[in-house]
């Protein structure tokens, strides 16, 4: 996946770009409205990751330019202003998603390759681990080729695990990800023990390997072996 | 009681008492006059009978009208002396008050006693003139102070009433009004204006920089919070680190979220102040409350709370959207949170009033300030004690009346819907 950061803050934008750059995608990174037209006009990108106040700029404006020149490349909005407006006039413009600062990387990276998935890859919608395989189209999961019967939280749960194969993914991230605004206590976390522990078992039943590897208490991770 | 009415009774009030003072004064000073009057008339005709009894030199005693004249056989000192006394009056026949001048002359040798009469006007005559006079005088001062009043009021007073309608019209939010007030020649009016008029301004300029804070305040703590979580994301994710640094981490991370929470209740609590959040619309209430109990579904499942609702169908609101779910939101999350395991949910619902119930321990606070901001019944506890303060605001703002109460261990929260 090829993507365009466009972020005035560089502090915030390395993390991010490391971040896609160790998942395998090509992370370039714009710090302005100039810049960022400039290498929109130079370059072709999967997914445009943009931050709506720019220092030259309103990001939204730029959201419009890129609908109108490449209708097919998929937006995300990151915004530190928490203005519903923003995300509504957003998503109307034409993005794919809205996420507000400050986010976990676990988060955009997510949210990211849904919509590349969703906007790129025609046909085949999946993402696979071995011998578990899930269906972003029709929700299904399958172990062995076995169908698994999870709830909507535990498959989003997979999901999240399998986009983020080669992160340690922290309780409070989890928590974010299932139940996002809703959540805001220290009590979440017993709740994510909870769906691990059933998706463990869900998937250990149907013959798969028990992938998820608890890290010193503070979070999971997708076992590296 | 308007302020032209208090002055104008408190005029009238005065006036009487004034009034009253005044007609006992004239009285005396009327009757002091006349009997003075009286006295110099009588005296007058006491030199002219005294002439009379020079020219006459009478013998025998005369009588005359109101007049005796008689001649004494020795030499007496001349005297004279005033004395009231009760005369029949010749034309009304009957008694009346007179006063008699008693004389003694010496004219040509000879000593005349003089007895003279004049009919005293009587007190109650000047008293009933005096009241007649004085009351019609009063009539016409209420009549002129009235008139007087409606003029002042009309004209004097119509700068002040303007001054009045225009601030009513204030709004601090609108930024492009300038507030004007009419010209006027009354110094106070003036000088009251001229503070008004710098007061508003002030205001709004405050209102603004206040404002513009909150809204940057908002944006310019989130990016740096962003930055942090980021490099710790990083740092975490890398391989070499021991148990001991993942922990320092991962405690890290905990309190930056607790920051994150705060910065958004807050500007969230900034942005309801501000009024910000103004898409007032017709909402289908019970829809509402339907789903984001569906949404807190498995929150509650997942600590094993028993919920259980009675929602009245098509109950509606007049409210902003995201206002709508941040109410419910705080009010469900606050009953699951301050539960116990096990514990119990009731959600009711009617056109009157939502109510929301839950079990769970005793406050350790004032009941009375449970919906102020950082007060919360645990203080050690993660909650940032907002979500109430943000439930306050929210009724506040749509002027419904917000109550707590709790029996055995059942805690309520009632908000009282407004039609």
């Amino acid at each position: 996946m090829k993507l365009l950061l466009v972020e005035d803050q560089a502090e915030l934008a390395i993390s991010v770009q490391n971040y896609f750059l160790k998942e395998g995608d090509v992370c370039e990174y714009a710090n302005s409205f100039a810049a960022a037209s400039e290498k929109l006009h130079g370059y072709e990108y999967d997914v445009l990751v943009l931050d709506i106040m720019l220092p030259d700029g309103n990001g939204l404006e730029l959201l419009e330019i890129v609908k109108q020149n490449w209708p097919h490349m998929g937006v995300v909005i990151i915004s530190a202003k928490n203005a519903l407006d923003d995300k509504l006039k957003g998503l109307d413009l034409g993005a794919d998603d809205y996420l507000p600062k400050p986010f976990h990387l676990a988060e955009l990276n997510a949210r990211t390759k849904a919509v590349f998935r969703r906007r790129l890859q025609k046909g085949e919608n999946s993402l696979s681990l071995n011998e578990i395989k899930i269906d972003l189209d029709t929700h299904e999961v399958l172990v062995h080729d076995q169908l698994l019967d999870l709830t909507r939280k535990e498959f989003e749960l997979l999901h999240y695990f399998l986009v983020n194969q080669r992160r340690l993914l922290t309780k409070q991230a989890i928590a974010e990800h299932l139940w996002g605004d809703y959540m805001d206590t220290a009590d979440s976390f017993d709740f994510v023990y909870q769906h691990i522990k059933n998706l463990r078992k869900k998937i250990v039943k149907a013959g798969g390997n028990d992938y998820l590897e608890t890290v010193y208490g503070v979070g999971y991770k997708i076992k590296s072996s | 009681m308007n302020l032209i009415i208090r002055v104008t009774l408190l005029f009238v009030l005065v006036s009487f008492v004034v009034f009253l003072i005044g007609g006992v004064i004239s009285f005396g000073v009327m009757m002091r006059q006349v009997n003075s009057e009286q006295r110099h008339f009588l005296n007058e005709r006491l030199d002219r009978v005294t002439r009379m009894i020079d020219r006459r030199k009478p013998e025998d005693t005369l009588r005359m009208n109101k007049l005796i004249i008689v001649p004494l056989d020795e030499n007496l000192e001349e005297s004279k002396s005033f004395r009231d006394t009760l005369v029949v009056h010749t034309q009304l026949e009957r008694l009346e008050p007179h006063l008699k001048l008693d004389a003694i002359k010496n004219v040509g040798g000879r000593s005349y006693q003089v007895v003279m009469y004049d009919v005293i006007i009587e007190p109650d005559d000047i008293k009933e003139g005096l009241q007649e006079s004085l009351i019609k005088i009063y009539l016409i001062l209420l009549g002129a102070i009235f008139v007087l009043s409606f003029l002042v009021s009309m004209y004097t007073l119509r700068p002040f009433n303007q001054t009045l309608e225009a601030i009513k019209k204030f709004s601090i939010k609108d930024q492009d009004s300038k507030i004007t007030f009419p010209k006027t020649g009354i110094a106070e009016f003036k000088r009251l204006n001229l503070f008004l008029t710098e007061m508003t301004e002030k205001v709004k300029s405050d209102y603004q920089s206040l404002k513009e804070f909150s809204e940057n305040a908002s944006h310019e703590l989130q990016t740096p919070i962003a930055i942090i979580q980021g490099k710790l994301e990083v740092l975490m994710d890398s391989n070499k680190l021991e148990e001991d640094q993942i922990n320092q981490i991962s405690s890290a991370q905990h309190t930056l979220n607790r920051l994150k929470n705060l910065s958004t209740s807050l500007s969230i609590l900034t942005r309801i102040e501000n009024k910000e959040f103004d898409k007032v619309s017709g909402l289908n209430f019970s829809g509402e409350v339907e789903r984001m109990l569906g949404e807190f579904k498995e929150l509650i499942e997942l600590k094993s709370i028993t919920l259980t609702s009675e929602i009245e169908p098509d109950v509606s609101v007049e409210m902003d959207e995201v206002l709508c779910e941040l109410l419910l939101t705080n009010l469900i999350n606050n009953a699951i949170k301050h539960n116990w395991e096990d514990g119990s949910i009731h959600v009711s619902l009617t056109s009157e009033a939502l109510e929301v119930t839950n079990s769970g321990p005793d406050l350790e606070i004032d009941p009375n300030e449970l919906f102020q901001r950082f007060k919360k019944s645990n203080q050690s506890s993660g909650s940032l004690g907002l979500g109430l303060a943000i439930v306050k605001k929210i009724c506040d703002l749509y002027s419904c009346r917000l109550e707590y109460s709790q029996a055995n261990k059942q805690h309520t929260i009632k908000v009282a819907l407004n039609h």
